[in-house]
C-alpha cells in the first residue's frame, strides 16, 4: 500500500517538474513593446516565437513600424513562446481592437480561424500562411519560395565545377519540394549538362535533426555533388558542416545565413517579411480584405542576399562572383516581366 | 558501388551515441532498472558539452562536463526508483520531457537564441583515423562491459541485484548501492553519447537534437537482451539501416519508404530472434515432459 501511494506521489513530483519547466518558458510571454501613441491608425503584430536574434521575425517588425509611420499611427508586438501564449496574445490582440492583426507563421492558422469566425469586423492579416477556409476579414501573404531558389539553383550551375549539384530537403511533400526542384530546374537552366539529386531528412523530427542533415549532405558530397541546397531548418547547420569539410558549397534560406559557415555558404534565398507585412497592412486599409496575395520576385517579397544592398559585408561567397551575380540578375528580371516562369511544386 | 567505404564511415558515425547510450541502458538493464530516460539523459549531455565547450574552448572539458551533467542528471532516476521505488518508466518519461523543456529554456537564457546555436568558433572533437575518439571509446567501453559483467565479481554481483535483490541482500550485497553505481554509469554514458552528438557529429546544439535516439537505444538494449555485445550487433544494425536508407534515396526510393528503413530492420530482428527463442523453449519443454 505504501509502496503503491509513494510511487503516485512521486508520478506527481515528476509532473509537477515537467509543468514547472514548461511553465518558465510560459512566463517569457507578453512582453508587448509599445510606441507611438498618437490616435493614428493602430497595428498589431503577435509572433509565434520570441523575435530576439530571428531575423525572419525581426523584418516583419521592421515592416509594422513602417506602416505605423506611414501611417501615423501606433504599433504593438506580442511575442509568444509557446503554443498557449499564442493563443492568448491572439486574444489579448483582438480585445485592443486594432484596425489590422498581423499574425506571422502557420502556427496561427486555426486560432485565427477561430477569432475570425467570432469577430468579423476585425481584420486580419496572416504572413506565411494562410487559414484553411477563406473568411472575409482574413487577408493572407504568401511567398513565392520557387523563384528564389530558382536563382539560387543559376548560381550553383553556374559555380559547380563537378556538374553536379543536389538539395537537402526536410520532407518530401509539395510544399518542401518547392525549395529542392526548383534549385535543380535553376542550374539546368543556366548548365543543361548539370546533374541533380536531392535527398529528404525525414526521420523522427527531421526539422531539429542536424546529425541526419549533415549525413544526408555527406551521401551527395560522396558522389562529387559540390553546390548543396540547404532547405532542411536546423538541419542547415548539418549541411554547411558537410560542405566545408569537403570544401563544397551550401545555399541557405530565409535570412542571411552566411556567417554561421563563411567561406561555404554561397548565398540565401531570403523571405522579405516586411515587404509582405507593410504592403498587406496597405492593401487591408485600402478595403481589400479576404483576398490571398503572393510575394516573389516582382513584388521584393522574394530574394537573394547576392541581389540585395550590402552583399560585400554578407559573408556571402557570392560577393566574390560578380560575373555569376550579372547573370542571375536577367534571369530574375525575366521572372519578373513574366518571360520566364518557374514551376511551382505545390501547386496542384 | 553501393556497399562502398562512405557507406560504412556514415553507419558507424551513426552508430556510437546509439551505442554509448544502449550500453548505459543495458547496465540498467541488468541491474533491474529499467531505463527509458536515456534519450532526456543524452540531451542534457548534449547541451553541457556545447555549452562548456564554448564557455572554456575546450571540446574536452565539454566531455567531461557533459558526462558529469548527465550523471547528476540520472540522479533523478536513482532516487526515484530506487530510493522512493517509483515506477521507472513513469520517472523516465518526466527524465525525458524535462530534459526537452530544460535546455531549450537554458538554450535561450544562456545563449539567447532559440532553436539552434551554432557558431563557427565553437571547437568540436578532433578527428582521429576519419572518426571522433569517443568512437573508439565507445568500442572499448563494449569490452569492458563484457568483461564486467561475466567475468568479474561487481558484474557477478549487479547482475544479482538485477534477478533477485533479496538473495542478493542476504549475501550481503547491497541493492542499493548497485543499482545506484549502474543509473550513474548509465547518466555518464549518456552524457559522452550527448557530447558525441553534439560535438563529433556535428558542433552545434539545437532543440531536441537527439530526436529519437535514445529510444533507438532502448529498444537496442531490448534487442541486444542487454549483453554488450548484443547491444553492439543492435546499434550497428540501426546504423547501417539507417545509412543504407539514405542512400537508397539516392537510387530513387521515397523518403517514407527509406524512413522506414530501421524499424523494418527492428521488426524483422525482434520476430527472427523471438522465433529462435521459442523454438527453443517448445523444444525444452517437450523434452522434460518426455523425461518425466
Amino acid at each position: 500500500m505504501t509502496r503503491r501511494t509513494r510511487s503516485l506521489q512521486l508520478a506527481a513530483v515528476a509532473a509537477g517538474t515537467v509543468l514547472l519547466a514548461t511553465g518558465c518558458n510560459a512566463a517569457a510571454k507578453d512582453s508587448a513593446d509599445d510606441a507611438g501613441t498618437s490616435g493614428g491608425k493602430s497595428f498589431t503584430l503577435v509572433t509565434p516565437d520570441p523575435v530576439g536574434q530571428n531575423e525572419f521575425l525581426k523584418l516583419a517588425v521592421t515592416g509594422l513600424k513602417s506602416a505605423a509611420k506611414a501611417h501615423d499611427g501606433s504599433q504593438k508586438v506580442y511575442q509568444s513562446s509557446d503554443t498557449a501564449s499564442q493563443q492568448q496574445n491572439v486574444q489579448a490582440a483582438v480585445d485592443a481592437k486594432p484596425d489590422v492583426i498581423v499574425l506571422v507563421g502557420f502556427e496561427f492558422a486555426d486560432i485565427v480561424a477561430q477569432q475570425a469566425e467570432k469577430n468579423p469586423k476585425q481584420p486580419f492579416l496572416m504572413v506565411d500562411a494562410c487559414t484553411t477556409k477563406t473568411f472575409k476579414n482574413v487577408s493572407c501573404a504568401v511567398f513565392r519560395e520557387h523563384e528564389g531558389v530558382y536563382l539560387a539553383g543559376a548560381e550553383a550551375g553556374l559555380l559547380s565545377k563537378s556538374g553536379k549539384v543536389g538539395a537537402v530537403d526536410v520532407l518530401d511533400t509539395p510544399q518542401f519540394r518547392r525549395f529542392s526542384d526548383p534549385f535543380a530546374a535553376g542550374a539546368k537552366q543556366v548548365a543543361p549538362k548539370t546533374s541533380t539529386s536531392t535527398r529528404f531528412v525525414g526521420g523522427q523530427s527531421p526539422f531539429d535533426d542536424s546529425a541526419r542533415a549533415k549525413e544526408q549532405a555527406n551521401s551527395l558530397l560522396s558522389k562529387g555533388y559540390d553546390h548543396l541546397m540547404a532547405a532542411a531548418a536546423a538541419g542547415n547547420y548539418g549541411v554547411f558542416e558537410a560542405a566545408k569539410a569537403k570544401g563544397a558549397y551550401a545555399y541557405g534560406v530565409d535570412v542571411n545565413q552566411c556567417p554561421s559557415a563563411p567561406g561555404t555558404v554561397v548565398d540565401n534565398v531570403i523571405k522579405r517579411t516586411d515587404v509582405a507585412v507593410e504592403k498587406g497592412i496597405e492593401q487591408v486599409l485600402d478595403g481589400k480584405t479576404g483576398t490571398t496575395v503572393s510575394y516573389g520576385l516582382k513584388e521584393g517579397g522574394i530574394s537573394l542576399t547576392g541581389l540585395e544592398d550590402g552583399v560585400e559585408d554578407s559573408q556571402c561567397v557570392i560577393a566574390e562572383h560578380k560575373d555569376v551575380l550579372e547573370k542571375v540578375e536577367k534571369l530574375r528580371d525575366q521572372i519578373v516581366s513574366g518571360k520566364l516562369t518557374v514551376d511551382d511544386p505545390a501547386a496542384k | 558501388m553501393f556497399l562502398d567505404s562512405d557507406l560504412l564511415m556514415s553507419a558507424l558515425r551513426a552508430l556510437t551515441p546509439i551505442l554509448l547510450a544502449a550500453l548505459g541502458g543495458a547496465l540498467c538493464e541488468r541491474a533491474g532498472v529499467f531505463n527509458i530516460g536515456l534519450e532526456g539523459m543524452m540531451l542534457v549531455g548534449c547541451f553541457t558539452a556545447v555549452s562548456t565547450s564554448w564557455f572554456t574552448g575546450s571540446p574536452w572539458l565539454g566531455v567531461l562536463a557533459a558526462a558529469l551533467a548527465a550523471a547528476a542528471y540520472s540522479l533523478i532516476l536513482a532516487v526515484g526508483a530506487v530510493t522512493l521505488r517509483g515506477d521507472a518508466v513513469v520517472l523516465g518519461v518526466a527524465v525525458n520531457l524535462l530534459a526537452v523543456g530544460l535546455t531549450s529554456f537554458l538554450l535561450r537564457t544562456v545563449f539567447g537564441v532559440q532553436g539552434t546555436f551554432d557558431d563557427p568558433d565553437l571547437a568540436g572533437l578532433p578527428l582521429v583515423g576519419g572518426f571522433s575518439p569517443l568512437t573508439y571509446l565507445a568500442w572499448a567501453a563494449v569490452a569492458v562491459a563484457t568483461v564486467l559483467l561475466s567475468r568479474h565479481v561487481w558484474g557477478l554481483r549487479l547482475r544479482g541485484v538485477g534477478e533477485a535483490p533479496d538473495a542478493a541482500a542476504t549475501l550481503g550485497v547491497s541493492p542499493v548501492r548497485y543499482k545506484y553505481a549502474a543509473v550513474l554509469v548509465s547518466g555518464v554514458l549518456c552524457g559522452l553519447a550527448g557530447a558525441q552528438l553534439a560535438l563529433g557529429n556535428v558542433t552545434l546544439f539545437s532543440e531536441n537534437m537527439t530526436a529519437g535516439r535514445g529510444w533507438i537505444a532502448v529498444v537496442a538494449v531490448m534487442l541486444g537482451r542487454a549483453l554488450p555485445l548484443g547491444v553492439l550487433l543492435a546499434a550497428l544494425l540501426f546504423g547501417l539501416a539507417e545509412a543504407a536508407g539514405f542512400r537508397l534515396q539516392g537510387l530513387g526510393l521515397p523518403q517514407q519508404a527509406t524512413d522506414a528503413a530501421p524499424y523494418i530492420v527492428t521488426l524483422a530482428a525482434l520476430f527472427l530472434t523471438t522465433a529462435r527463442r521459442r523454438g527453443r523453449t517448445t523444444r525444452t519443454t517437450r523434452s522434460s515432459g518426455a523425461a518425466s
